[in-house]
């Protein structure tokens, strides 16, 4: 094997080239630092991660109770949270005063239960949040406009939050805690002791909208899910198209004549990470998640060519290395990637015979033909048999 | 095993007691109670039946999905669907009744798993019943309410320049100072590599200040091929910010009509019904069974196992699917639905649906289509 291969990206980079001081290059990102606070958080959960993976969205509120914080858990009924309304403004099927009112509402409901952190599960939420907040700095009279129009459609008043935060600022603020308290298994491959190589791949609207307020790390060097990954034991890679876009585009993904455009993006992310050899993609954007890891399946119908790279988010991947069950609570059964493969790398234990069961143990009806697909999937190419 | 052995990781998790609650990731007690109530998911207070109560269904795939009925039906007419039969049942009923008959249908509902779940809400959803229930419950809303400021902007700017809309729209005014035309955005952008598409040209169409480029760009596809990712943003050496303009000029196009010019421009009125729907029916963006099989064959045959049982498996991983709660899939509150419906309203929302759905009729009529129609073939 070329001994070039062998060296580690940032050991080959300095020995050969000098290009950069790889300890300065590791702390470019703290130039960016983000004001998390530690507890006190309203959460507003996500649709699109609702719609995909169930079991990652009910696992937030169950992370919160572990690490013991306060969150929005005794809220009144009739003042349940909605959407943001951001895929309608970003779908352009809504005005922006409208969005303004919905996020307004929802701040008006956290200040209601006494929280100042709003802290969102989704990244179109979290950018929407954002610009509404900055639409109201560089607008003069907006705020008044919105109060009046607020209380005129509902009979509520709203100041500005606080904080805005993401739930993975939240995670990885805890990422340590996490680590140390409740994780019995780390991101190392089991057999060779190897740390697993993992992809972080971050929302668009988490970095690149606001980097110097919002974003951990900045637009470039966002560190809340590299952090995240080298806590538990992993490391991260670097390749040419780390921060480009994941293709999900809104119109450009839901409906569907104009996917192609979506799985163009994520074979031209696939393609660029490939060489370096991941073991894993984590993200903390719904939209990420269901698009990377869906449209490897259509790379492989279209092009032949299976990358099969697990996609997992950030509450799952926790989920898993606490020894939660993967297929009860993180709700593993819903990828289209198969995420076994990187299960068995680490060494977490799992009965595959039960993925697909209801719940209460049932078997499911399904059609011969497409069990023995689902079982298949992913596992052809790498040689795995199937059970 | 005390939990110090656990967290030392000297213990295997089979041999872990099974009431250790962090272990399996179960919601904690607080005051006594559970947070979340894990067997029926509903926050203390939500709607919920008897603690006796035995399940009417043993589970929601004994309810069929699909109604026969046309009005309810998700298919073209090419595909069997009868758009005559479908239009005269619709336009014979009256506002009163058709609204009452979607709530009644809606808010049905049967004792499943300790909790309540609304069978209907399926059947319910993206047909042209929905359709038809939204377009006169939204003109009855008009009449009852009246017009808000906004409602009242929008309305005046509908019949304004192109430019006078660039100057004073809340989004378009902040969104760019001096562009230089140095093409960064075009570099970045993911949508200019696919598409033919350039957004340092949009920029410069817009800066012109030329009504009659900027009414062409309207009409052409090219502003509805941006992903909305704000890498342009990220990467304007002058903090501009190219894909507010886009927005900006798509919601332009939209008040004036442009938009069904273009092939891209005309999905709106799928986007209108397919997310304002979601809205305006079910105060979330995408509802959980959007993802229709059909249309999503590129997801794979896992997905295509987990499609065929969505609420059973929803409901194992802690889910609400069409239920009272707070996790996924969950059905809201009608007064939180109420409260959304009215800060849309006031918004001036409802200006911009007027519009998408007036060119769409339009187009549809010129076309000789029937408007269901007209909704599965663009």
């Amino acid at each position: 094997m070329d001994e070039r291969q062998m060296l580690s990206q940032d050991e080959y980079m300095t020995r050969q080239t000098n290009i950069y001081n790889v300890e300065a290059r590791e702390n470019i990102w703290r130039r960016y630092i983000k004001e998390i606070p530690e507890d006190g958080y309203f959460l507003l959960p996500s649709c699109v991660l609702a719609v995909g993976y169930p079991g990652s969205e009910a696992t937030i509120p169950r992370l919160f109770d572990l690490l013991d914080l306060d969150w929005n858990w005794n809220l009144k009924p009739e003042s349940m949270c909605t959407c943001c309304s951001g895929i309608a403004y970003h779908g352009d099927v809504d005005t922006i005063e409208s969005t303004l009112l919905t996020t307004a509402r929802l701040w008006s409901v956290a200040q209601e239960a006494g929280y100042e952190t709003i802290a969102v599960a989704c990244v179109t939420s979290f950018g929407v949040h954002s610009e509404c907040f900055d639409l109201y700095r560089e607008e003069t009279g907006l705020k008044q406009k919105i109060d009046k129009l607020l209380m005129e459609a509902c009979g509520r008043k709203f100041e500005l939050p606080r904080y805005i935060v993401h739930v993975s600022d939240v995670i990885y603020k805890h990422r340590l805690r996490l680590r140390d308290e409740f994780m019995t298994y780390q991101l190392i491959e089991k057999e060779t002791g190897r740390p697993l190589r993992g992809v972080d791949h971050v929302g668009c609207h988490y970095n690149k909208l606001f980097p110097l307020e919002r974003s951990l790390g900045g637009g470039e060097y966002c560190e809340v899910l590299s952090g995240m990954i080298k806590a538990w034991g992993g490391k991260e890679i670097d390749y040419p198209e780390r921060r480009h876009c994941c293709g999900m585009g809104f119109r450009q993904c839901m409906l569907t004549p104009n996917r192609g455009f979506t799985a163009a993006s994520v074979n031209k992310k696939m393609v660029s990470m490939d060489p370096f050899e991941p073991d894993f993609i984590v993200t903390n954007c719904p939209g990420c998640q269901v698009y990377l890891d869906k449209e490897q399946w259509a790379i492989k119908e279209l092009k032949g060519k299976e990358y099969f790279i697990p996609v997992l988010t950030y509450m799952e991947l926790a989920g898993l290395l606490m020894g939660w069950d993967p297929y009860d609570i993180v709700g593993i059964q819903f990828h289209t990637v198969p995420v076994e493969p990187l299960l068995d790398k680490i060494g977490i234990p799992y009965d595959e015979s039960r993925s697909w069961l209801g719940k209460d143990g049932q078997t499911l009806p399904c059609l011969d033909e497409l069990r023995e697909a689902t079982l298949a999937a992913g596992r052809t190419m790498r040689g795995i048999p199937l059970p | 095993m005390a939990k110090e052995e656990i967290k030392k990781g000297r213990t295997k998790p089979e041999d872990w007691p099974q009431d250790v609650y962090w272990k399996s990731g179960t919601y904690r007690e607080r005051d006594g109670k559970a947070s979340l109530d894990p067997a029926r998911q509903c926050y203390p207070g939500q709607p919920s039946p008897p603690e006796d109560a035995v399940d009417e269904i043993d589970s929601p795939s004994e309810i069929p999905e699909e109604d026969l009925e046309p009005w309810f039906s998700r298919e073209p007419s090419w595909h069997g669907r009868d758009a005559e039969k479908c239009r005269q049942y619709l336009d014979n009923l009256s506002d009163e009744e058709i609204i009452n008959e979607y709530y009644k249908l809606r808010d049905e509902k049967v004792v499943w798993g300790g909790a309540y779940y609304y069978p209907n809400i399926k059947k319910l959803f993206l047909t042209p019943f929905e359709r038809e229930k939204d377009r006169r419950e939204i003109a009855l809303w008009q009449k009852k309410y009246g017009k808000s400021e906004t409602e009242e902007w929008y309305e005046e700017a509908r019949d304004k320049s192109c430019v006078w809309w660039i100057e004073n729209h809340l989004v378009a005014k902040h969104a760019f100072n001096s562009c230089m035309s140095c093409g960064t955005c075009t570099a970045a952008c993911p949508a200019a590599e696919f598409y033919d598409y350039n957004p340092r040209l949009v920029m410069e169409i817009v800066q012109s200040r030329d009504e009659e480029k900027i009414v062409e760009l309207l009409k052409s596809d090219t502003i509805w091929y941006c992903a909305q990712c704000g890498t342009c943003k990220l990467r304007c050496p002058r903090g501009n910010n190219p894909f507010a303009v886009i927005s900006s000029l798509r919601q332009l196009s939209q008040l004036k009509g442009y938009h069904v010019y273009s092939t891209h421009g005309r999905q709106q009125y799928v986007g209108r019904h397919l997310w304002g729907g979601n809205y305006w029916n079910r105060g979330c963006s995408i509802y959980f069974r959007n993802t229709l099989l059909p249309f999503h064959l590129d997801f794979g045959p896992r997905f295509a196992r987990y499609a065929l049982n969505k609420d059973e498996m929803y409901r194992r991983v802690g889910g609400c699917p069409d239920m009272d709660g707070s996790m996924p899939g969950r059905k809201v509150h009608p007064d939180t639905l109420h409260q959304l419906r009215r800060l849309w309203q006031v918004g001036g929302t409802f200006v911009l649906w007027d519009q998408i759905e007036k060119y769409a009729r339009e187009q549809a009529k010129e076309e000789n289509m029937d408007i269901d129609d007209y909704f599965y073939k663009i």
